[in-house]
């Protein structure tokens, strides 16, 4: 009998627009913190666009992984969504999205907890997101069924060119107009 | 007594907290918030970590360590 394909289709449309959403999170957390476009966008607007992104994306891993345990074309276990390495399909790559997903979460969750754990803490967990990102692409080229097609390989090395040409550009933007602010921040004896 | 920290990366210069506690507070000349002082028994630090729209400030209690704003 011929399956329904609804949820296959949803499941791998869902998986790519959370990468896209998440790398857009992480192109704005990188960009902006240097003020790119002046004081155009108020600070809240800037962190409140980087977190809506980033809530997007989680939200659509939700519906990801919702979709694959729906489907019936690879069997996705319930308990292989939270545990990583159970998954009978592509094992290994599955564990490494299962893995990304469950530390995306704790980093977003971290925002609301910035106080209580200090915030640079907070600042330090914030970089696994660099590792966070290198996990969902791996995760995305490894297990994806679409990975061998030049749309899907387009989106992922758009998304791996343009997070590299951001971090260099914030690595070597304090050099220039950045440093303003480090007399004062020592001055103020907070973080 | 209270310990203050600001996060400066957060720190929009709305300067609620200069406006709530002028002797703890000020905006520097990049208009984000520094500390005039990171210690003080001034209970109005409490109200301007309470007031600040990005939620950048932290009180803690000097003694216990406690995180109370
Ligand atoms: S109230 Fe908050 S955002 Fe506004 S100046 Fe003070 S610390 Fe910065």
């Amino acid at each position: 009998m011929h399956q329904d394909p609804t949820f296959w289709i949803l499941a791998r449309a869902s998986g790519l627009t959370a990468y896209v959403l998440l790398t857009l999170s992480v192109l704005w957390g990188i960009v902006v913190k240097s003020r790119p476009f002046g004081n155009r966008f108020g600070q809240a607007a800037v962190v409140d666009t980087h977190r809506t992104l980033a809530a997007l994306g989680l939200g659509a891993l939700v519906i990801h992984t919702t979709s694959l345990v729906l489907d019936k074309t690879v069997r996705m276990p319930v308990q292989a969504l939270f545990i990583p390495g159970l998954s009978p399909y592509r094992h290994y790559s599955v564990a490494i999205g299962v893995l990304t997903a469950e530390l995306m979460i704790v980093v977003y969750a971290s925002f609301s907890m910035r106080k209580r754990i200090g915030f640079k803490n907070w600042r330090r967990l914030h970089w696994i997101t660099y590792a966070l990102f290198a996990g969902g692409t791996a995760h995305g080229l490894l297990s994806g069924s679409d990975s061998g097609r030049t749309w899907a390989l387009a989106i992922y090395i758009c998304a791996v060119a343009s997070v590299a040409a951001a971090t260099t550009w914030r690595a070597l933007e304090p050099l220039t107009k950045g440093e303003a602010n480090v007399p004062n921040r020592n001055r103020s004896g907070s973080v | 007594m209270f310990r203050i920290e600001i996060d400066r990366d957060l720190c929009s210069g709305f300067a609620s907290c200069v406006q709530d506690a002028p002797e703890i507070f000020e905006l520097d000349t990049s208009g984000k918030a520094t500390l005039r002082v990171t210690e003080t028994d001034d209970e109005r630090a409490l109200g301007a970590a309470a007031s600040c729209p990005m939620n950048a400030i932290a009180v803690f209690d000097l003694d216990t360590g406690d995180l109370v704003a």
